[in-house]
């Protein structure tokens, strides 16, 4: 088993160098020198330095040594947690990462919690009425609702709870400028702000938990045991989900985990949506402003992010199939 | 020609629908500057106007006619997912195809670069890619099928696999059949339509990849898609709080989602023909 | 060493008809010892009737050359006259049970009289006693001395022409389809009556028959005979359990009395008379070849007491495996899906390749047809070496048929372009000798052939009719051996025995080996010449179908049939 766990890890081990290399390779392979395409007037800003300052970023990069010298320097420092500074907020990139990072994870996590529950539950609903009016309503709702890109599903959140019916707020992850009576206040705010871009971000993986929830519960209400508990009389929620659901939770399960490696990725366009502060909103900022540094910090921590959650689905996935022990 | 309107005939009314929605837009997209009045990146009537007669979709902050912006945006959206869908098929079922013929240490070796390419995040290494190469239509194409391609090999060599299981194979193969013959009589006829299918899946998802790049604002400036007006309008302050985003969000966020639905459907459609799951 | 008893060197006979010469006998040679039994076989028209007249001296309008020496006197150089002295005293015949052989308006009794007084000065008490004698020796009741031919049963019959002829106790004795038209009962009544008289008055014998059993059961050595020449000569036990010709296989192969379990089928009759001067069997021969044409074979040696007329040295040896091996690799150990298999297939023959799923079986035929490599051992093909799928990739050469009917043709091709498959990747032909050979082959297999049937679709067939497909594609290659990989185990009953039977008549029409590899039994002993069974991954009994399948001797052998047959062994 944990020889198992060794092989599946060394392929995702090698994932990350090759991120680590992109993350290396990518602004030294640009045409010119990058820092006079960074002081270029890019995106409309002005953004120029100061010979001062150029003199400051090629010695953070360590241009003027050997490739492989940078590149082996490079992976230390980020191994070490250092992985740069932030030209437009002067600050450390890995710093600016934690102080953002648990906004994004939190709505992360609240929509696959949202996406899962539902997802499953209606799946577990439309493979019991399968071909049935209902089974044909929801599944052509999901189907839709799969294709059309999250953000935009956001927008039109964003437009008619927010911006029509003002229940919620338009922007941002908490009010600013206010001083908070109680960590009750402090948390009912911040829950309210977050209920729409965790709920759009739901949109993102409620269409795969339903269709697989649905296709194992079809599977599994023809196995002889389901037969049995109907001859048995019970009622239908109790075959479903004593019976039913408990058996198709397995692959739910791993699912969970890979879903949230999407959640990572969809986020970034959510928080924009709603310039809700986590990191996805930060990498824009930074994309804005060509902020090298941070976009690939940023980078780096989503995509250890997402092989992490990628790698924990696949051991989850063999431990917990009896087949595959 | 005759095979797609005997494809078409046979189609659900759903399906019958999403064909008529995608060729309309596909008009839009190569007659689109003989369709709108107004050119499609100069300013043409005050800002923000609703909607009229004249401007049928209202004008943007710098009163540019939204129409022509449409159409002229349908066209970027077509090149971009077509030249996507193009690439990353060659790429894809090239690998694929390659990978389940030959097997052994070759089919592992591109096996596991496509896993590895699975794992990327998607968004954020387009980002980062699309932020360092520069927004261009060309680099746009080739990040966006930079991704594109996995899961099209994946397909096309699990599809390859079990042909390569057939007996038949093995007697072509035992009668000294060589590459060339064995791919245009046994398999291209049975991974043709399998490419078709992804051929479509990727359009659509390449139009909803470039319309998330555009949104974040790493399209390219100089042809806007869909998605960079959507940006910008975004962008503008206050957009919340004024009635322009009737026309000026609402516009490029229905046809988004019009062409990312219709295509869709079409690819169901395709699905349920060929009896084949992604 | 024993008496020659009666020779016979190059015999020729050839018949005055009305406008032609024909030859009936085409030189003949053999010795028959004093006690011996010699078996003449052959279809009918073969000669060995004219054989046995020509040695009673007892053709008419016919020219006998060479030599039938008995006793050292030349009988063909000798007049009527002294041969009469010869004629039953020495030499007797019981002749076929014909109504007319024996006198109907004379009694029993008056016609073996006659014969008595002629060669024998005994009195008439004496000749009383001795008939009677006769007729307790050969079983019948005195009553039927006084009636005539035509009350007697045909068994009565045969056992009053066989009194007959043993009346002046000859030395030899000659017998002609003594066993012809008669029921079981009296056939096995007559057998065991000559068997007998044989050991008793140790007479010396030459049995003509068709029919085995009684070649089997009373010689010790047969002659083969063929168009007035021997094909095949040997001692009988061997030559029946494994004859070295393929006439006397096909002859083997027609009885049912030897061939209790399998199909009966003949050799197959194309037949318009010999012309020139090669092998006389060339036409029906199923590895002949173009010196077969040129070259007439003599007989000659293969080994100690066998010889064989055929310019080949008899039934070759299409395919031969040595010391097949393959290991495949399990949880760290090997695993012998294949040890040191070697089995050999000769031209025309069926050999069942037989054994538990799993054995090995399918592994041995992936390796022969090139499909899997094998780790050692070697294989040939008409005597050269082969490697990977040669073999396959030519005209006459081996080919495969798999178990899955649907896996191994392309359902998406016109049965046309399946079966044409192997001409257009070997590029054999042109397009339209492709296309009759396509047709061929289809109207070989028994699906249509016309353009309509070349232009259905493959998925549109049955299992069976795809299996016919897939044997077409074969066929077209014209293979001397065949490998059949399970094919009918997919299929039900009543396609499987269309199948086989359609398999089976190509394989007697065409002439092609096979090697049928099947878990079946009783399906492989309705079919097999030969069996090898196989048990994780060896070969543990091979040889004569008939005998492993009556009389395994492996023990394993054994426990398969138990289960299989509910037989007790």
């Amino acid at each position: 088993m944990s020889k198992n766990i060794f092989k599946i890890s060394v392929g995702y081990v090698i994932t990350f160098l090759f991120i680590i290399t992109i993350n290396f390779f990518i602004p030294r392979f640009m045409p010119g020198d990058p820092f006079t395409y960074l002081s270029s007037d890019e995106s409309g800003m002005n953004v120029t330095y100061s010979d001062e300052e150029m003199q400051k970023y090629k010695e953070y990069y360590g241009l003027n040594k050997p490739l492989g010298i940078q590149f082996v320097n490079y992976i230390r420092n980020v191994l070490k947690g250092n992985l740069g500074y932030s030209i437009i907020l002067n600050d450390e990139v890995s710093k600016i990462i934690i102080s953002r990072i648990t906004w994004t994870l939190g709505i992360v996590i609240i929509s696959i919690i949202i996406s899962c529950f539902f997802g499953t539950l209606l799946g577990a609903v439309s493979a019991y009425n399968r071909n049935g009016l209902i089974d044909k309503i929801i599944y052509s709702v999901f189907m839709i609702i799969s294709e059309v890109p999250a953000f935009i599903i956001a927008l039109i959140f964003l437009f008619y709870f927010a911006a029509y019916l003002d229940i919620f707020p338009l922007s941002g992850g908490f009010k600013p400028f206010v001083e908070y009576e109680s960590s009750f206040e402090n948390i009912t705010d911040i829950i309210h702000h977050g209920v729409l871009p965790a709920v759009s971000l739901s949109f993102i993986n409620i269409g795969n938990f339903y269709i697989l929830s649905r296709n194992s519960m079809i599977d599994i209400l023809q196995k002889d045991y389901i037969i049995t508990a109907n001859a048995k009389g019970l009622n239908k929620s109790r075959i479903i989900l004593r019976h039913a659901l408990r058996n198709a939770i397995l692959p739910i399960v791993t699912r969970i985990f890979l879903s949230l490696g999407t959640a990572i990725g969809g986020a970034v366009l959510i928080e924009n949506v709603f310039k809700y502060p986590g990191l996805g909103t930060l990498m824009r900022e930074a994309v804005f402003f060509r902020d090298y540094p941070l976009i690939q910090g940023i980078f780096l921590i989503m995509a250890v992010m997402v092989i992490i959650m990628n790698l924990t689905a696949d051991i989850v996935y063999k431990k917990l199939d009896p087949r595959l022990k | 020609m005759k095979k797609i309107i005997i494809y078409i005939r046979s189609a659900s009314p759903i399906g019958k629908a999403a064909f008529l929605l995608l060729t309309a837009i596909i008009i839009l997209s190569i007659f689109g500057s003989q369709l709108s009045r107004y050119p499609h990146d100069l300013s043409s009537g005050k800002s923000l106007e609703a909607p009229s007669k004249d401007h049928k979709l209202g004008t943007d902050d710098l009163g540019i006619d939204l129409w022509a912006q449409i159409c002229n945006g349908a066209r970027i959206s077509m090149i971009i997912s077509l030249g996507v869908a193009t690439l990353a098929c060659g790429i894809g079922s090239f690998i694929g195809i390659i990978s389940g013929y030959k097997g052994g240490i070759i089919d592992y070796i591109l096996m596991r670069f496509t896993d590895m390419v699975i794992v990327l995040p998607q968004l954020p290494t387009m980002i980062v890619l699309g932020a360092f190469f520069g927004p261009s239509i060309k680099n746009i194409i080739i990040v966006l099928s930079l991704f594109s391609w996995t899961r099209i090999a994946r397909i096309t060599r699990a599809k390859l696999l079990t042909i390569m299981e057939q007996d038949y194979i093995k007697i072509a193969k035992g009668y000294g059949a060589s590459f060339k013959y064995i791919y245009l009589n046994h398999i291209q006829s049975q991974i043709l339509p399998i490419i078709v299918l992804c051929f479509i899946k990727t359009t659509g998802k390449a139009i909803v990849a470039e319309a998330s790049l555009s949104f974040l604002g790493l399209g390219d400036p100089t042809s806007k898609s869909w998605g960079l007006i959507l940006n910008r309008a975004m962008d503008f302050n206050g957009i919340y709080f004024t009635p322009y985003w009737k026309w000026w969000v609402a516009s490029p966020l229905i046809a988004i989602v019009l062409l990312v639905v219709s295509i869709s459907l079409i690819g169901r459609e395709l699905e349920n023909k060929y009896d084949f799951k992604m | 060493m024993k008496k020659e008893l009666l020779k016979v060197k190059d015999l020729k006979i050839s018949y005055f008809l009305d406008s032609e010469v024909k030859e009936a006998v085409k030189g003949v040679s053999f010795t028959l010892y004093e006690g011996e039994t010699i078996g003449i076989i052959g279809e009918s028209g073969s000669g060995k009737t004219s054989i046995a007249m020509s040695i009673m001296g007892l053709l008419t309008n016919a020219k006998i050359e060479g030599k039938i020496i008995y006793d050292g006197i030349k009988f063909n150089t000798l007049r009527q006259k002294e041969l009469n002295r010869y004629r039953w005293n020495e030499v007797a015949i019981v002749f076929q049970n014909r109504l007319d052989v024996l006198n109907p308006v004379l009694t029993i009794r008056e016609q073996i009289e006659e014969v008595l007084k002629k060669h024998t000065m005994k009195s008439k008490g004496d000749i009383k006693k001795r008939v009677k004698e006769l007729f307790s020796m050969v079983n019948l009741e005195e009553k039927w001395l006084s009636s005539y031919a035509h009350e007697l049963s045909g068994g009565m019959r045969q056992k009053v022409l066989i009194a007959m002829a043993l009346s002046c106790n000859p030395k030899l004795l000659i017998i002609d389809e003594p066993t012809s038209s008669l029921d079981v009962l009296s056939k096995r009544e007559i057998i065991n009556l000559l068997k007998s008289i044989q050991k008793k008055n140790n007479i010396s014998m030459l049995v003509i028959s068709h029919e085995l059993p009684v070649i089997q059961e009373l010689t010790t050595k047969v002659e083969v005979l063929y168009l007035g020449h021997i094909l095949e000569e040997g001692l009988t036990r061997d030559l029946i359990n494994n004859p070295m010709h393929v006439y006397t296989r096909g002859l083997i192969n027609s009885s049912c009395d030897i061939n209790v379990y399998k199909e009966l089928w003949g050799i197959s009759p194309k037949i318009n008379l010999k012309s020139g001067n090669g092998c006389p069997f060339y036409q029906r021969c199923v590895q002949a070849s173009k010196e077969c044409t040129q070259k007439l074979p003599r007989l000659s040696y293969i080994s100690i007491e066998r010889k064989v007329a055929c310019n080949k040295g008899g039934i070759v040896t299409i395919l031969e495996t040595k010391d097949l091996s393959k290991a495949f690799k399990s949880h760290g150990s090997k695993i012998y899906a294949c040890k040191n298999v070697s089995i050999n297939v000769k031209a025309g023959e069926v050999a069942a390749l037989i054994g538990a799923s799993g054995s090995g079986k399918t592994t041995t035929a992936k390796i022969i047809s090139g499909f899997l490599k094998s780790d050692s051992g070697s294989i040939y093909f008409e005597g050269k070496e082969i490697h990977g799928c040669e073999a396959m990739r030519k005209i006459h050469g081996i080919q495969i048929i798999f178990q899955d009917p649907f896996s191994a043709i392309n359902g998406d091709f016109t049965v046309e372009k399946a079966v044409k498959e192997p001409l257009e990747i070997l590029n054999i032909g042109s397009e339209e000798e492709r296309k009759a050979m396509v047709k061929k082959a289809l109207q070989d297999v028994q699906m249509p052939f016309d353009n309509e049937g070349l232009d259905i679709r493959c998925n549109t067939l049955s299992g069976g009719e795809r299996q016919r497909i897939s044997i077409a594609r074969s066929l077209v290659m014209k293979p001397k051996l065949l490998i059949a990989d399970e094919i009918t185990s997919m299929l039900d009953p009543s396609t499987k025995a269309n199948i086989l039977r359609l398999l089976k008549g190509l394989q007697n029409e065409k002439g092609f080996s096979m090697l049928f590899i099947t878990h079946d039994l009783p399906l492989a002993r309705k079919i097999a010449d030969k069996v090898y069974v196989m048990n994780r991954g060896s070969i543990v009994e091979e040889g004569n179908a008939l005998e492993i399948f009556n009389k395994p001797k492996c023990q394993y052998t054994k426990k398969l049939f138990k289960e299989c047959f509910h037989m007790t062994v």
